[in-house]
């Protein structure tokens, strides 16, 4: 039955705070959520005064300023620092976007809320667990499949049919959009969410892909795809600027083309 | 996702059940009866504005008229078709106890078309003067 | 060291690293019927191969002639005949059909009119040994070629039902008293559990160590583990002086902008607006080697023509190519230099400055993958049960400078190539032989050390004096008197290590501990580096020696092999550069003076 009530260890503590070192003249102030699966303690806020001075533009440069000169324990995960590997996808200034792309300035308040992916288990601190989001994606058999035999030159595609993959491939399967969206938040064991979707339907448009039909017989389901009410969510936070809503759609218009 | 069993593969959730190869069906008939609504909804303005000021036998009078009598069995059938559907997605949005959902989907497919059956009814007999 | 419980498990195939070739060994291995698992520190579409922009290099010839003979001369003068030309003719004669597996897999190339893979001129490229026009060799997908692979080579990971590891951190090898690496400890960050992966062969495929300088295009956790682990093992490392410096990394920030944008006719620009390529490479200009490029760039500034407020960078000018080709073959650039550096690149130039990219050393293989080393007078003994592929190994095919789009080509290559020799002489499914039991001791002591390590220093302090050091001090040029005062601080640095101290007491992710183990492996790649090019007393590829600008093929045309013991200190030997090759379908190229 619906739970109204946060459970008593999941309600949210005022941390510790860090102040700015004395002289610093352009101080931002981060409130980081911080757990700890260990110390047994309720999640808290630490709020984290860093000179932007001497920080580069980034929300991920002051959260390494932050680990570097502040408090070493922050957890956070992160690699490329250039908006193509998708590990620091968290959610900032109330939005889920990457931490490496997202400009400090563009933050709208005084004090920048930095918190996990929402509606994830956390492992600890900024650090989800994104096992189901990746067993959904190789559930959907994300790879080329074919009947035909392979050619001894490569599969030809025109440049019109490579042309549909656009806005598609460059998913880097950050799950910003996934845990934007409301409908994976209450059925994200079921519902595939708009990443795994979008990616369904990047090998559904694959001129090269010959499996289309079961692919679509594998995604007609009311939970799997027909979660999506068009929120648009997904669009919104992407932040590689694809659109996950429309590959949906795309998908929903497919499964009434082939029975009509 | 922390309600899943840690012992467990993790694929082993992704693909739970399986996929039931349905939906589709219910995504057209609720766009076909959104459809079908905009119509007969704008009907069924005009027709009660129409009756405004009217006397009870005048509006029987109009009810009975095969061709509003009609249009307005299709509206019933399509609303009421359309809010079970809509129900539907509500029950399988937020509630997540599999008895109950199944439950409350049958209580209200039921309710349904009882309230379906007797409004239907209700139009005939009035076309058919009784 | 009891006090660590270590739970084991059992497979053929250890491979560590999940990138592009680490991805194309591990299901490789796994379709050969070899019990793999891959031990991987991120999820494996985080890996740095994801950052790969350019493509992939194979004479196929579908935008021009083309011939893989000609990519094998340009890849041996572009190493400046430092590369092994066994091993530079067995990738440049497999490249065309490697790319031709990707594009089954799925890679979603860019193409021609009559459909088949786009291919874009890179620097070094070119046709008829040298003489003709530049080539069309490089096969991309729009500038995002490097995701596309890495995306791809994970779905078939997938499609093959490998066997992942992910986030376990590799602390050490695992020996026998023979000297057969015998399997990996490693660290399941989650957990923070000891898991002992016992293997017939582990193979090392975890990158560069671009982070041991300041500014790198390289990923936060390209740290050199491999090779970390390989010194810490007692082995040696190859050729670890030569650093790829990329010409056009965005001045601040780092980030990479690829080679294809010069290759779809970008142009790089000096205060005065002069093409200056034209003085340096008159024949093939922007597109010289990357070596030559970042020279030029670098006198260019010190010459006072650099452009900015401290007239400290180059523009790079891509504003003639107009929207339509940006947005078809570079749209991934485009999107980098708006956030990076807010520059619109259809109407302004983007600021660039030479940056830290690739590693050319690495740990020692022949052209199968295997782990070789210098044993009495046998330059290439086998090191059994160890292998080491793509940027953490050093085959060598790169030489002294590795060219533009054969990066990509190594990883699949090489990552397929241990593959097939793992599977003709390992049997699936052998018995393991019984470790000593003081096999892990050394594994669980330096653990103990860092986890508990109450010391004054803590790891991002000496990871940044390490950082400006390497920054300062094995730069694209480089002078005896920096080199060695760069070996001076470098030893200090290390020592420092010992100080070290760690604030994250955690089991369950402490990133804490694994940043030390990173940094450890860091400062055994970065003394190995700066020490390597304080003893190379002369100028090849991308090792610049100011006091010693010439090449001397009569004393250095040879491999050094370096070692760094516990304390940091370096050791020197060399091997020859195999002036062979493995078949008569092309003869050795001997070497001249390299002119682009």
């Amino acid at each position: 039955m619906a739970e109204f009530a946060l459970p008593k260890n999941s309600k949210i503590q005022q941390g510790k705070r860090y102040p700015a070192k004395p002289g610093a003249k352009n101080v931002r102030e981060f409130r980081v959520y911080r757990w700890n699966p260990e110390d047994g303690a309720n999640p808290r806020i630490d709020t984290y005064e860093v000179d932007l001075a001497t920080c580069g533009p980034m929300v991920l440069d002051a959260l390494i300023k932050i680990k570097n000169e502040i408090d070493p324990t922050l957890t956070f995960r992160r690699s490329c620092r250039e908006g193509i590997c998708g590990s620091c996808a968290m959610n900032i200034d109330g939005t889920n976007t990457l931490a490496c792309t997202k400009a400090i300035e563009d933050c709208s308040k005084g004090e920048v809320p930095i918190y996990p992916l929402p509606h994830m288990s956390v492992v600890k601190d900024l650090v989800p667990d994104m096992t189901h989001f990746y067993a959904q994606y190789a559930s959907i058999k994300p790879w080329l499949r074919t009947q035909s035999a392979a050619p001894p030159k490569e599969r030809l595609q025109s440049k019109e049919d490579r042309a549909k993959l656009d806005g598609l491939y460059e998913c880097i399967l950050c799950a910003c959009c996934s845990t934007s969206c409301p409908s994976y938040w209450w059925n994200g064991d079921r519902y595939l969410g708009p990443a795994i979707l979008l990616q369904a339907y990047r090998w559904i448009v694959d001129s090269r892909d010959e499996d289309t039909g079961t692919r679509l017989d594998e995604l007609e389901d009311p939970f799997r795809l027909y979660r999506c009410h068009t929120i648009m969510n997904c669009t919104r936070t992407c932040p590689k600027g694809l659109n996950p809503a429309k590959a949906i759609a795309e998908i929903k218009k497919l499964m009434i083309e082939r029975r009509a | 996702m922390s309600q899943f069993d840690r012992f467990r593969q993790p694929i082993k959730n992704a693909r739970g059940l399986g996929s039931a190869k349905d939906g589709v069906h219910h995504f057209i008939v609720q766009r076909v009866t959104a459809v079908a609504l905009l119509f007969l909804s704008i009907y069924l303005i005009v027709f009660v504005v129409g009756l405004i000021g009217a006397d009870y036998a005048s509006a029987r009078a109009a009810v009975a008229q095969p061709c509003n009598a009609v249009l307005l069995i299709a509206f019933l059938i399509a609303s009421i078709w359309h809010g079970e559907l809509g129900l539907q997605v509500i029950i399988e949005d937020y509630v997540h106890t599999p008895w109950l959902a199944l439950t409350s989907r049958l209580v209200i497919k039921f309710v349904c078309v009882l309230v379906a059956l007797a409004s239907i009814l209700a139009v005939v007999r009035i076309a058919l003067g009784a | 060291m009891s006090a660590y419980k270590i739970q084991e498990h059992e497979y053929d195939m250890v491979v560590v690293g999940a990138g592009g070739s680490g991805l194309r060994a591990t299901f490789g291995l796994a379709a050969k019927g070899l019990k793999t698992v891959c031990i991987t520190k991120v999820f494996p579409t985080r890996s740095h191969t994801v950052a790969a922009q350019g493509g992939i290099s194979a004479a196929l010839g579908n935008m021009g002639e083309d011939d893989w003979r000609y990519h094998y001369y340009d890849t041996i003068k572009g190493s400046d005949w430092l590369g092994d030309q066994d091993a530079i003719e067995y990738m440049c004669k497999e490249a065309p059909a490697a790319i031709i597996e990707l594009e089954h897999y799925g890679v979603p190339f860019s193409r021609t009119e009559d459909g088949k893979i786009y291919q874009r001129p890179f620097g070094g490229m070119t046709t008829k040994y040298g003489e003709g026009p530049a080539a069309q060799r490089t096969c991309a997908a729009a500038d995002r070629t490097g995701h596309a692979m890495l995306h791809t080579l994970y779905q078939q990971s997938l499609a093959h039902d490998a066997r992942f590891m992910i986030e376990y951190f590799a602390l050490d090898l695992i020996w026998d008293e023979e000297g057969v690496c015998r399997g990996v400890l490693a660290l399941d960050m989650a957990e923070g559990t000891l898991h002992l992966f016992r293997g017939h062969g582990v193979v090392l495929a975890t990158g560069g160590y671009g982070r041991a300088y300041f500014s790198a295009t390289s990923a936060h956790t390209c740290t050199g583990d491999g090779g970390g682990l390989v010194l810490r093992s007692g082995l040696a490392l190859q050729d670890m002086e030569f650093v790829q410096f990329h010409p056009t990394g965005i001045y601040g920030a780092g980030c990479l902008i690829t080679e294809g944008v010069r290759g779809e006719g970008g142009i790089l620009r000096n205060s005065s607006g002069e093409r200056f390529m034209e003085r340096y490479a008159p024949h093939y200009k922007d597109l010289a080697s990357r070596d030559v490029v970042s020279r030029s760039m670098t006198i260019e500034i010190r010459e006072g023509r650099g452009v900015g407020e401290d007239k400290d960078h180059i523009l790079l000018d891509l504003t003639h190519l107009g929207p339509e080709v940006i947005h078809e073959k570079l749209p991934g650039i485009a999107e980098s230099a708006r956030i990076f550096a807010n520059v619109d690149v259809t109407k302004q130039p983007i600021p660039v400055l030479p940056t830290v990219h690739y590693n050319m050393g690495g740990i020692p293989t022949n052209y199968h993958g295997e782990v070789v080393q210098k044993v009495g007078e046998n330059p290439d003994q086998v090191v059994q049960g160890l292998y080491a592929i793509g940027e953490a190994a050093c085959v060598s095919v790169h030489g002294a400078n590795r060219l533009g789009s054969n990066s990509l080509l190594d990883l699949v290559v090489f990552g397929r190539a241990v593959a097939n020799r793992c599977a003709e002489t390992i049997k699936s499914g052998s018995a393991h032989k019984v470790l000593p039991p003081s096999a892990c001791d050394k594994a669980l002591a330096n653990l103990d050390k860092l986890r508990n390590a109450k010391g004054s220093s803590p790891t991002a302090e000496i990871r940044l004096n390490m950082q400006r050091t390497m920054q300062s001090d094995a730069a694209v040029f480089r002078t005896s008197k920096t080199l060695k005062e760069g070996c001076d601080k470098m030893a200090t640095i290390f020592s420092s290590f010992e100080d070290v101290k760690v604030s994250d007491r955690s089991l369950v992710w402490n990133s804490d501990l694994i940043e030390t183990y990173e940094l450890q492996n860091l400062l055994y790649n970065a003394v190995a580096t700066i020490t390597s090019a304080e003893q190379r007393k002369e100028s090849r590829g991308a090792h610049a020696h100011e006091d010693f600008p010439d090449r001397d093929d009569a004393n250095w045309q040879k491999h050094t092999l370096v070692k760094v013991d516990e304390k940091g200190k370096a050791g020197f030997d060399f091997r020859p550069v195999h002036m062979y090759t493995l078949s008569d379908d092309v003869e050795v190229i001997p070497p001249k003076k390299r002119v682009y």
